[in-house]
């Protein structure tokens, strides 16, 4: 198939890699404040311009730099309805917990599933490469975690009826 | 009688020395005006490349004459130029006619064009193709949907593989540059 | 050949370094402290700590002549450190700065420093000998964003700034009575504090991350977010530059400059890793990088079975596993400066970064 994964990832890959290049940078709005600017968005100079990846319409990553922040929004394959129901169940229990994430924002941008923040403070403390390897880990994961999600929930969905119908035999 | 509550003025927006009221354009100094009908009439000569069997002209003819000045509209108009460039050229002829174009006298920056254009052809609603909404209203579709809904998949790929071949070339550095040049495509 | 000294200090940012005039002491700017360490055979060791700053420290330059320390911090606050017999005595200097100050630098007459700042100004201290302090004057005027590099003229009166509005300038910093009235020069002959005697911007405008100038102090080069590195040669006041040479590289953005000869440069930044320009007014152009492309000692490359490689290729979209990037510094490279020079050339420089590694290049 033309519309292989690999591309599509590889193209977020090299862009979270050039995004990534941040600096601590305090905020120059507020006195003594050190915030992240992509958040803040005080001062335009500071922002770069948003760039979108997609693999079709339903299926984009959306990467917004700045000078110490970098926000990065993920739109989720969803095909029908259950797809919409079962991402939303599931980015939801994933923001609830996302201070064990560290990166996770907890509300994701409109028109997106989820989205991470990655401030300086992250590349410092983290591999610059290990952070764009658990974006893209994430990508690949939540599509399998749906489809075998869905797949379960089909599963189910069969056998309860067999056996609700199972009396009308 | 005020209804204004004065609360939530944006004062910043009222003080010409706050950070808020940086004047982007002040960066991009050298960027003038183009008509749409410019950018048409371009449009129309490029095409003439196309037919002729000129690719690699072609493309070098639409990147360098780069409408950074034209309305929401000129700009759309070279975007789809470029687009039924990108899309006319075989896979197998990229990487070269890339490395050809990298190694002649400003290269560098004609492939920091296409890379704008890349991500402004990935980021542009695409029209949205078939099927594309729920097909089954009781969502209990089980296997066919995953694979479906891929409205533009076909036009993504494309630009998709150029970004590849691109990246290859040109570096990150090229798309660090889409990301802090203010002449927007 | 390409041979270097790395010191790994610890697992924090550095944010600026220096080195005594006798290399023998390296100061670090680490969290809201610096720390000062000193060189025992092949190693450094902490010796001492400079306590004042209440967050995190940006700037540190020890004077190659007197050995004073000065420090800046994003509390907005400067400190001029002194040795003596009880420890290292700290000034406050009276900056007025009311936004982080970014970085600071010695005149080469070590009579004044400039502070960059994120109040759109850069402070000019001098010392006042009547009320024993430092005092500062503004340069203000065409500043319109945060001041991320300061870089002195040898003249010690013209003062490169690079700020994130995307032009570095060049602006005269003559103080009456601590300066002597400068040569005239190909950036201008009259010279009153404050002149604008150039003021440049590349095609893309990117984040002017470091400036310097030649040793001659006759051009001055900059680097910026566009990963560009720029180089200007001015003709003389009020004339437009005989040449501006631009250089857009394939690789993440630098960080840090510093000129090795009048036709060399080596720069630092994003890629972790420094690499080496030549040129001149004619043009530049990127010549490779300091380090050896394979060093000896690095583990090597796991065997790894087809499937798992395919696999690797297929789902992240890259080939191997790896935690260790293969240059010597593991993150960006925040700092690069001169270590060593013979004649007129620089032979070996130094660099810290992110990882909190100072690593001593020869070149």
């Amino acid at each position: 198939m033309s519309q292989s994964l690999r591309p599509y990832l590889q193209c977020v890959r090299s862009t979270l890699t050039a995004a990534l290049s941040l600096s601590n940078f305090a905020s120059q709005a507020s006195e003594r404040h050190n915030v992240p600017e992509i958040e803040a968005a005080s001062s335009p100079e500071l922002l770069l311009n948003p760039l979108t990846v997609s693999r079709n319409e339903n299926e984009k990553v959306l990467v917004e730099p700045s000078v110490n922040s970098v926000r990065v929004s993920i739109r989720i394959k969803q095909a029908d309805e259950i797809e919409n129901i079962l991402v939303h169940k599931f980015t939801r229990f994933l923001t609830q917990r996302a201070e064990a994430f560290f990166v996770l924002r907890r509300k994701p941008v409109k028109g997106y599933d989820i989205s991470f923040l990655i401030t300086n403070f992250h590349t410092e403390q983290m591999l610059k490469h290990k952070l764009v390897d658990f974006i893209i880990q994430f990508m690949e994961e939540v599509d399998k975690e749906i489809s075998e999600m869905k797949l379960f929930l089909n599963a189910r969905a069969r056998f309860v009826a067999e056996s609700f119908l199972t009396p009308f035999d | 009688m005020a209804t204004i509550n004065y609360r939530t003025i944006d004062i910043d927006a009222l003080d010409p020395d706050s950070a808020a009221n940086f004047d982007l354009s002040s960066l991009a100094p050298d960027v003038v005006p183009v008509l749409t009908a410019d950018v048409q009439t371009l449009a129309g000569q490029v095409r003439q490349l196309l037919r002729g069997g000129d690719t690699e002209g072609a493309l070098r003819g639409a990147l360098e004459n780069v409408p950074y000045g034209a309305d929401q509209q000129g700009k759309e108009v070279h975007l789809a130029t470029v687009t039924e460039i990108l899309q006319s050229i075989r896979q197998s002829d990229m990487s070269p006619m890339l490395q050809r174009i990298y190694q002649s006298e400003g290269g560098s920056e004609l492939l920091d064009v296409l890379m704008k254009y890349l991500y402004k052809g990935m980021s542009s609603k695409q029209p949205s193709s078939s099927k594309n909404l729920s097909p089954q209203p009781t969502g209990f579709s089980q296997i066919q949907a995953r694979g479906g809904g891929e409205g533009g998949g076909q036009a993504m790929s494309v630009l998709l593989s150029w970004h590849e071949k691109l990246v290859e070339i040109a570096g990150p550095g090229s798309i660090v540059r889409v990301m802090t040049d203010r002449r927007t495509v | 050949m390409a041979s270097h000294e790395v010191h790994h200090l610890f697992h924090n940012p550095i944010a600026d370094h220096s080195f005594s005039a006798d290399r023998k002491t390296l100061a670090v700017a680490r969290d809201n402290n610096v720390e000062l360490y000193s060189r025992s055979g092949n190693s450094f060791q902490l010796q001492d700590e400079l306590r004042g700053h209440d967050k995190t420290v940006t700037g540190v330059d020890i004077a190659s002549q007197s050995g004073r320390i000065v420090t800046c911090s994003q509390d907005r606050n400067a400190y001029v450190w002194e040795p003596s017999p009880t420890g290292w005595k700290p000034t406050l200097v009276l900056l007025r700065l009311n936004r982080a100050a970014t970085c600071v630098r010695w005149s080469p007459g070590e009579t004044k420093f400039a502070v960059g700042s994120g109040a759109r100004a850069v402070a000019i201290c001098s010392f006042e000998a009547e009320n024993d302090w430092w005092v500062s004057k503004h340069l203000k005027r065409p500043i319109r964003s945060t001041v991320t590099a300061v870089a002195w003229h040898p003249n010690g009166v013209l003062l490169g700034c690079g700020a994130t509005d995307g032009h570095a300038r060049v602006l005269s910093s003559f103080v009456k009575g601590t300066d002597e009235r400068p040569e005239p020069s190909v950036w201008g002959e009259r010279l009153p504090f404050g002149t604008v005697c150039g003021e440049f911007l590349n095609r893309t405008a990117g984040w002017v991350h470091g400036v310097g100038f030649s040793p001659s102090g006759d051009a001055m080069a900059f680097v910026s977010h566009d990963s560009s590195v720029t180089v200007v040669y001015p003709t003389g006041p009020e004339q437009p530059p005989k040449a501006v040479v631009s250089v857009s590289t394939q690789l993440l953005p630098f960080t840090s400059l510093v000129w090795v000869s009048e036709s060399e440069i080596v720069a630092a930044g994003y890629d972790c890793e420094a690499y080496r320009l030549q040129g001149d007014s004619n043009g530049w152009q990127l010549t490779g990088s300091v380090e050896g492309k394979r060093r000896p000692g690095m583990p090597q490359e796991r065997e790894e079975s087809a499937l798992n490689k395919f696999r690797q290729m297929d789902l992240k979209g890259k080939t191997k596993d790896d935690t260790q990037l293969p240059t010597v510094h593991q993150n960006t490279i925040s700092t690069a400066r001169s270590f060593q020079e013979s004649g007129a050339h620089v032979s070996k420089f130094s660099t810290s970064g992110v990882d909190g590694r100072v690593v001593v290049w020869n070149l």
